[in-house]
């Protein structure tokens, strides 16, 4: 079945979780438009190599295209596409906040402790010796909060988008952990959307920026009227 | 050799080690920031020939200093060294480890920070109390950050005691890829930056006033009271580097006291605080400094760093 020794397997998920948390805090702690994108990739790099151990360590095959479409879409090609929107609107101003960077992290350190209680009374619904990569499920809770939060605090155009790709990024890990990655079709299908969802709103970014000359939201209420 | 004599010789070799060494420490750092910026730079024992040069000069004091002025550099040296006796260095577990444990270290530290943020205040001059303020607001972060980062070790070792942990450590190599271990660690390097006075943070080279914080403290000192004070904050340096190595990664660390062991040991420590030293100037070098009121979130990143450590350590288990 596999072919590195499990309890490697799951030392090597659990820091690779780690890192993914890790990425997803500094990302709430950075900012600059750049460093969101940079952590982002960093982020979506370690997923990849968490679905690579899961195929390894549990013979999942189906996982394989997965995590080879992670690292290559959400990787490479999205940050790169975000780094072209952000050269041509040429804004490169400091992030805004709602809540300030102090408070945030406190508030995300809040998160991790919830997501952590509620995958615990998940897990322990669970019948049976749990697999490693079951413990990553709380990693995946505060992902998919965090992202929320970045999407609701930080007030720009792109910082929504990294927010969504945050929220996302934490989906594909909880399936991944609780029942080693959704069937392929679906996982396409959620690449391709979440593909096009992102060029989409690359474009709506930059039309945002030349109709209002800002891609802050608040300026968004604007449409209203 | 389990018998005082061997406690008195090998406490004193750990002594004179952290003592001997906290120069060329600094010294390194700043010849590896003169590397960066195509400067030759001073050699790495020019901090010998300073402090010896200040151990010679007369001391001005000025007339309006307490008593609080004269007693400090000996108060913060003596809490320095005895900090020194309690961190492993070389030998796990050090002789005098029934003295204290981690949280005996952290309130030695204050103990020192304590008394230099009153000889700030003490002289009446603007920038002492500046520099109080502001390594007081500092302190209040980077203490809980340090605590945390600290209690994660302690709890996978199961006692607060330092010799304990390491010794736990050290016989389980594998505990220290847990990734609770590691973010712990970075989140001690990042207090470990801001302790010791490092460039993100504050900026051992200038006495510029808008950024200064330890040097605007000490900045009436002069003579071997300067002499003191500057050994005892290139020994802080070392203390913590040994504390990122021997906690973390405590390889080649002697646990017995036969003379082989210990120049192992010693070569070990070394080698694992001169490469910690140089990455602190790589980070000095390649960083700005922090505006003022950046720093608490600079800091805020160690505490939740060491926060999430102590989370993930309970969510995956060590």
């Amino acid at each position: 079945m596999g072919i590195i020794h499990l309890s490697t397997i799951g030392l090597l998920i659990d820091i690779f979780a780690a890192a993914i948390l890790v990425t997803a805090v500094l990302i709430v702690s950075s900012r600059s438009l750049v460093f969101y994108i940079r952590l982002f990739a960093l982020q979506s790099f370690f997923l990849g190599a968490v679905a690579l151990l899961v195929v390894l360590g549990y013979g999942e095959t189906h996982i394989l295209i997965a995590a080879f479409l992670t690292i290559a879409v959400k990787a490479i090609a999205l940050p790169m596409v975000l780094t072209r929107v952000i050269e041509r609107i040429q804004v490169r101003k400091e992030i805004e906040f709602s809540i300030n960077i102090t408070a945030s992290l406190l508030l995300c350190a809040g998160m991790v402790i919830l997501s952590d209680s509620v995958a615990q009374s998940i897990l322990s619904s669970q019948r049976g010796e749990a697999p490693a990569v079951s413990r990553v499920l709380s990693v995946s809770i505060a992902m998919m909060l965090i992202g929320l939060f970045i999407m609701m605090t930080r007030k720009k155009a792109l910082t929504q988008i990294i927010g969504l790709l945050t929220m996302e990024n934490g989906v594909f890990l909880s399936g991944l952990s609780i029942t080693y990655g959704m069937p392929l079709i679906v996982e396409v299908g959620i690449f391709f959307d979440i593909m096009i969802a992102v060029l989409i709103l690359g474009v709506f970014v930059f039309r945002i920026n030349k109709t209002f000359e800002t891609i802050s939201i608040d300026s968004l209420r604007n449409l209203r009227h | 050799m389990n018998n005082v004599f061997g406690v008195i010789v090998i406490s004193s070799f750990q002594l004179l080690l952290v003592l001997a060494s906290a120069p060329l420490i600094s010294g390194i750092i700043k010849k590896t920031k003169a590397r960066f910026q195509r400067r030759r730079g001073a050699s790495v024992v020019q901090p010998y020939f300073d402090l010896a040069k200040l151990l010679r000069k007369e001391v001005v004091v000025s007339p309006v200093a307490s008593w609080l002025f004269r007693i400090t550099p000996y108060l913060v040296f003596a809490s320095t060294l005895v900090i020194a006796l309690l961190v492993p260095t070389v030998v796990t577990p050090v002789p005098l480890h029934w003295i204290g444990d981690i949280i005996t270290v952290i309130y030695l530290f204050a103990l020192g920070r304590f008394f230099v943020a009153l000889v700030g205040l003490d002289t009446g001059s603007a920038f002492g109390g500046l520099g109080s303020s502001r390594e007081m607001s500092v302190a209040s972060i980077i203490e809980p950050a340090m605590m945390l980062a600290i209690f994660t070790a302690a709890v996978t070792a199961g006692s607060t005691n330092l010799s304990i942990i390491v010794a736990r450590l050290s016989s389980t190599p594998v505990a220290m890829l847990n990734p609770a271990h590691l973010l712990a660690f970075s989140g001690l390097f990042i207090v470990t930056i801001a302790e010791t006075g490092r460039v993100p943070v504050d900026n051992p080279a200038t006495h510029l006033e808008l950024t200064m914080i330890h040097e605007a403290m000490i900045l009436e000192y002069s003579g071997r009271y300067l002499a003191l004070i500057e050994w005892a904050s290139q020994m802080k340096l070392v203390v913590f580097l040994a504390l990122l190595s021997n906690m973390f990664f405590p390889v080649g660390i002697a646990t017995t006291w036969s003379p082989w062991a210990l120049l192992v040991g010693s070569a070990a420590f070394f080698c694992k605080i001169i490469v910690l030293a140089v990455i602190v100037a790589v980070v000095e070098s390649t960083n700005a400094k922090l505006r003022l009121f950046r720093v608490p979130e600079f800091l805020m990143v160690a505490f939740i760093l060491s926060f999430l450590a102590l989370i993930l350590f309970f969510i995956i288990g060590a």
